[in-house]
């Protein structure tokens, strides 16, 4: 498998696979990880066989009483096979879209969410079960669904923090000719700063906000409210962002003050301005992963700016002006270089 | 927008900032109640003193360019701005003017000064 870059840009940088071997660890621990979490989950549930119903509750549609039922142990294994499966999903990602370090990040965590997430569905499913006669009555309480979501979160932040950052990698060749530069003299200083905002996605993100709270006031499960909560949060994180060109290089960052990410000048190859088209490339709006491993902060479609970067790695950010934006990275480039080009 | 600095010009440092928020004002790169960059963030770029860029914030807001909000920092103001199309085409017509005359920008802008304050 090799990565396809962006049209237009070099075939190879040398450190192209450089970052094959830290996807590889990543993905082997943290779907170890996961999988430790679920098996011992099942290690827990099967201590408990002898207090067990012989079929426990599995399955509720809604707040009452269940509507499904399962050996106390096929349960567990279903869980287990579950996080299994979960983890492929994100180890593919990893293996084949992880030139990034944000990108192996968020599949680590998501692996390991998986892992946590049905081991506490395990656990909080059969724990209240232990000592019953008769689990058709069994209730599942909002607040032991609210506990399934959250507490994984704590080892997925812990995995996606020991998933090491990327090594700084200088640009060894010089920007080409061709890319757009900007007008500016030799001393002079200058920065490029540009809010951008969503706009089919944050319909989108409405939506879902709106839907899921509904959803959980008629179920009578107001606990999950925290849901909608969750969501709208992402949502403000996710949809505006500062975009700053300067000497260091390009930094975006949300609004909110997370998730944000750095170009160093000296590891951008080329910056240039693209068209985006946020389903079909990036399957979304957000921070988004395309299949080839590109990076972008995706807010609607058209302008963006593009900056190739070392390790084929490349990152996209959909902005107003991305063309001054572009010209001003690659002078910044050329000073990274030591070639500060008197123009203008 | 484009912040520019340059520290070997005559001009000093908080006016080139006010000089380049006035024009994007006047073409239309910044619109009414559209933010300016926090002041820490943008004299971190352009490696400036924070008090640099505040006080160029000041004569901004002294004469009504922009309102300095608190918690919001500073918003171009909703004031109607002049079209300048007239004065730009004006503009050009000086420059071809004084360059065919020989005239260093030095020259020509004195010159305009001495128009504008008779």
């Amino acid at each position: 498998m090799t990565t396809t870059p962006p049209d237009g840009a070099p075939a190879g940088h040398g450190t192209d696979a450089a970052w094959r071997p830290r996807a590889r660890r990543a993905t082997a621990w943290s779907s170890l990880a996961a999988v430790i979490l679920a098996l011992g989950a099942a290690a827990i549930a099967w201590s408990w066989r002898d207090q067990l119903p012989d079929r426990v509750a599995s399955h509720w549609s809604g707040s009452g009483a269940p509507d499904g039922f399962m050996a106390p142990m096929t349960f567990a294994l279903v869980a287990v096979a579950t996080t299994v499966v979960l983890c492929a999903l994100f180890a593919a990602i990893g293996l084949f879209a992880g030139a990034s370090a944000s990108t192996r990040r968020i599949a680590a965590a998501g692996c390991v969410w998986s892992g946590g997430f049905l081991a506490a569905t395990t656990l909080g499913t059969l724990a209240p079960q232990r000592g019953l006669a008769d689990p058709s009555q069994v209730e599942l309480g909002g607040s032991t669904l609210l506990l399934t979501l959250l507490v994984p979160l704590a080892p997925a932040v812990l995995a996606a923090l020991l998933v090491p950052g990327d090594p700084s990698t200088p640009a060894t060749e010089s920007v080409p000719g061709d890319a757009p530069r900007a007008v500016v003299r030799d001393g002079e200083r200058a920065v490029w700063l540009q809010r951008t905002t969503g706009g089919t996605g944050l319909a989108v993100g409405v939506v879902a906000v709106l839907g899921t709270a509904v959803l959980a006031i008629t179920t009578g499960e107001p606990t999950m409210l925290v849901v909608p909560a969750v969501l709208a949060l992402t949502f403000v994180a996710m949809f505006a962002f500062t975009v700053r060109v300067d000497a260091t290089g390009l930094t975006v960052r949300s609004t909110a003050g997370w998730p944000g990410t750095h170009v160093p000048a000296d590891e951008v190859v080329r910056a240039s301005v693209a068209r985006v088209s946020p389903l079909r490339e990036f399957g979304g709006w957000g921070w988004r992963i395309a299949r080839d491993g590109r990076v972008g902060v995706v807010l609607r479609a058209g302008e963006a700016l593009l900056v190739e970067r070392t390790g084929g790695r490349s990152f996209t950010v959909t902005v107003d002006d991305a063309a001054t934006a572009a010209a001003l990275l690659n002078t910044m480039a050329d000073r990274a270089r030591g070639q500060g080009v008197a123009r203008g | 927008m484009m912040w520019r600095i340059d520290p070997a010009s005559d001009e000093p440092l908080y006016a080139q900032l006010v000089t380049q928020v006035r024009l994007a004002v006047a073409h239309g790169e910044l619109r009414p109640g559209e933010r300016l960059p926090a002041a820490r963030e943008l004299a971190t770029s352009l490696d400036l003193n924070m008090h640099t860029v505040l006080r160029a914030y000041q004569v901004l807001r002294d004469d009504g360019t922009v309102e300095l909000r608190r918690g919001r920092g500073a918003v171009v103001a909703a004031a109607p701005w002049p079209d300048l199309a007239a004065v730009e085409r004006a503009v050009a017509d000086l420059a071809t003017a004084a360059r065919r005359a020989g005239l260093s920008p030095e020259t020509t802008t004195t010159l305009v000064k001495e128009a504008m304050s008779r």
